[in-house]
């Protein structure tokens, strides 16, 4: 190795390569003074000279990952750890956040974003293995705000570009139910509400099926819908027991959460059994209400395919309306419904006879409170060209006037 | 087949007869692609013809037409082996859990009836190009941008100016307002303008105008240099509801559908580069646009996709 340099010490040229025992070592041959020895570290001048180098100039620096993103991996191993999902998982959600945190937009955003840039890899992971969980469960495990969650969730699937599939509703009623604790016998737990975990599950499955195929579950948030229908589906199954109980009750006993929601949810489906009830030949002799239709829910979920084509028009069904009188259900419709029918159900809400099938919409088509927007252009709007002249007077009208400014100084104590 | 036999009597096939058509470069292209494939039955991918489709609901004609051409749409990539939801299978269904029992059959004659299906190469539209949705999406927001090239002291405007608000401590720009066309600008210091709220293009220059005009006339030597349109926000109502499930299971690339965060499908289209919100009510909106008839384009594009979702009956 070329000597370079001069002696610290007595600022001679003459340095020289030599070997103490083993060591090699470069030594100044006027004065003796050891300037390096042992050359085990890098080329950095810094190094062979024996002086200190700061962490960010040596090469130890590339190898080993920043404290920041060593936390932050502990961070999402431990969520993978909590939240019991498989090894694989735990890898890729690791090798995700690493690319994140290289990402020009993520790589300087504060602690608390880092955070939950982990929880989102998390999710995507999970999401992608069609493993159910919701951001709720991962805000909650991270004490996050589900708004920030959600900002750094949408800009992590577009910077990274990852696909992420919708979230599974079946898969999701399994876990979601998993949570509840009626399926054991406790202190807090009335006797009569113990239930068969299968049983629930199944029928809350049915239930689910049965309310995404009436647009109950297109665009609302999945967690009320589980709930409600986990409800329903439990009150059926012992409805003697069972059916004093309320939604909020039921939420308490169980151990879960009431989401606003699903009060609602709840109505809606109702509202569609109801409907279902009053084409089941044997039904129609009871007066059902959405207390007493809860005892039958089991005749109606087995029997749903055939009765949602009864109680409700399809949307292009002028030949549905008709040829439903002839095809229908087994005993003749009462008078009302086979009015509605005959008059068919031409698109929209015209169909709201009280008995009678209503088209299945969505319910914010349904409910529809807002006024059909007429088109907004007039035509003195479309005449304009923007290059019209602007009249003086027109402009002036957003000028004040001198007294005006000096009121308006006054009274303001103008900054 | 049944088929073959009536995409290729289909008289208006390469008569293109939309307006848009001119903003439609792909469908034209893609049509005669798709006619010359017709010609010779024989080069259809065999996937196609040997797969058994009869566990598949009936459908029309018309749908079928409309499915293909929502194929010819999304040229890039086609998720494997997907068949456009039908809503009763909405949800449930995952992608990989379905497979196809591969028969010596050939493509299936129930009833007459052509089966709606993704094949497994992307193939063309189908749809004779005059078919358009008959829906003009309606313009609801323009933002435009101006530079009065002058430097503009903001007290002084808010002083003397009645349509004015300034607060500095929340936002450094005065918001003005104008009833006629109704706008609101952002003037800044640096003389640079934001004007924002206008239903047309010329709307937006002529407000933009009548700002710079208010400017002048507070003692500014305004200009009015670089007049630019960012933004145009458009929308429509296809009028039948939407399964966004199956939407954003067979357009994956594209969309983003999160109900937990909102109830809309965020769908990015990339040709053009306009986003869309699409909701389950059947009303999009379309977002991104820095001309109008990118709004356009891009509803005609995805109407056909939205209409392959729409309940059959």
């Amino acid at each position: 190795m070329a000597a370079q340099g001069r002696c610290p010490s007595c600022g001679s040229a003459a340095l020289v390569e030599d070997a103490h025992y083993a060591q090699q070592q470069l030594v100044c041959a006027a004065c003796g003074c050891v300037l390096a020895e042992g050359l085990l570290t890098t080329t950095y001048t810094e190094e062979e000279h024996l002086r200190e180098v700061s962490y960010s100039q040596s090469t130890g620096q590339k190898e080993q990952l920043s404290r920041c993103l060593q936390r932050g991996i502990r961070r999402v191993q431990d969520l993978c750890k909590v939240l019991q999902l498989p090894r694989v998982f735990e890898e890729t959600a690791v090798s995700y956040f690493q690319r994140a945190v290289q990402h020009p937009s993520f790589h300087l955003v504060s602690l608390e974003k880092k955070e939950l840039l982990g929880g989102c890899c998390v999710f995507v992971t999970c999401r992608q293995h069609n493993w159910p969980v919701t951001m709720g469960t991962i805000c909650s495990l991270l004490y996050a705000k589900q708004e920030l969650f959600a900002s750094v969730y949408l800009s992590l699937q577009k910077e990274l570009e990852l696909s992420v599939p919708a979230l599974s509703l079946a898969d999701l009623v399994k876990t979601h139910l998993n949570s509840f604790r009626l399926f054991q016998h406790a202190a807090n737990v009335p006797a009569p509400f113990v239930e068969d975990k299968e049983k629930v599950v199944a029928r809350t499955m049915q239930m689910v099926e049965l309310a995404s195929e009436t647009w109950l579950v297109t665009g609302r948030h999945p967690v009320p819908i589980v709930t409600a229908a986990a409800f329903l589906s439990w009150q059926s199954l012992q409805p003697s027991a069972r059916l004093s109980c309320t939604l909020g009750r039921f939420c308490k006993v169980a151990g879960v959460d009431l989401p606003p929601p699903a009060h609602l949810r709840l109505k809606e489906l109702l509202e569609i059994l109801l409907r279902m009830a009053s084409q089941l030949a044997w039904l129609r002799v009871f007066k059902l209400d959405k207390k007493t239709v809860v005892k039958h829910i089991g005749d109606l979920l087995q029997h749903r395919i055939f009765l949602l084509k009864n109680a409700f028009c399809q949307e292009d069904g002028e030949e549905q309306g008709a040829a439903a009188p002839g095809e229908g259900s087994p005993s003749s419709p009462p008078a009302a419904g086979g009015v509605a029918q005959e008059k068919g159900c031409p698109s929209g809400g015209k169909c709201q006879h009280e008995g009678g099938p209503r088209p299945l919409l969505p319910p914010c088509l349904i409910n529809s409170r807002k006024r059909l927007r007429t088109a907004a252009t007039s035509p003195s709007d479309s005449a304009i060209t923007g290059d019209e002249p602007i009249s003086d007077s027109e402009i002036e009208q957003y000028l004040r006037g001198p007294e005006e400014i000096r009121a308006f100084s006054k009274a303001k104590a103008w900054p | 087949s049944s088929f073959k036999d009536d995409v290729s009597t289909s008289p208006q096939l390469f008569a293109p007869m939309s307006p848009y058509d001119v903003e439609l470069p792909i469908q034209t292209t893609e049509d005669v692609l798709f006619g010359s494939q017709l010609n010779q039955p024989k080069d259809l991918p065999t996937d196609f013809s040997s797969v058994d489709l009869s566990f598949l609901p009936d459908i029309t004609q018309d749908n079928n037409e409309q499915n293909l051409s929502e194929d010819g749409h999304e040229m890039q990539k086609e998720p494997d082996g997907s068949i456009p939801r039908n809503e009763d299978s909405g949800i449930f269904v995952d992608e990989s859990s379905l497979s196809y029992p591969r028969t010596t059959q050939p493509s299936p004659e129930a009833s007459g009836v052509c089966p709606s299906l993704t094949p497994m190469t992307p193939m063309t539209p189908v749809t004779p190009a005059s078919e358009s949705s008959g829906i003009v999406p309606q313009l609801q927001n323009i933002v435009s941008t101006v530079n009065l090239a002058c430097k503009l002291d903001l007290k002084n405007i808010a002083l003397h100016a009645r349509n004015a608000e300034y607060n500095p401590k929340r936002f450094a720009a005065v918001i003005m307002r104008i009833r006629e066309p109704r706008t609101t600008a952002l003037i800044f210091s640096s003389g640079k303008m934001v004007c924002t709220g206008a239903k047309s293009e010329e709307q937006s220059r002529l407000a933009a105008r009548k700002y710079a005009r208010v400017v002048q006339k507070l003692g500014f030597p305004a200009k009015f240099l670089d007049f630019k349109i960012q933004n145009m926000v458009g929308s429509c109502d296809v009028r039948f509801p939407i399964r966004l499930e199956g939407l954003v299971l067979t357009h994956q690339q594209f969309s983003s559908y999160e109900p937990e965060l909102f109830p809309g499908l965020i769908y990015r289209m990339v040709k053009p580069r306009i986003v869309l919100l699409i909701f389950v009510s059947g009303k999009v909106v379309l977002t991104g646009a820095k001309e109008r008839s990118e709004i356009y384009e891009a509803f005609e594009n995805i109407y056909p996709i939205l209409k392959g979702f729409k309940k059959a009956s």
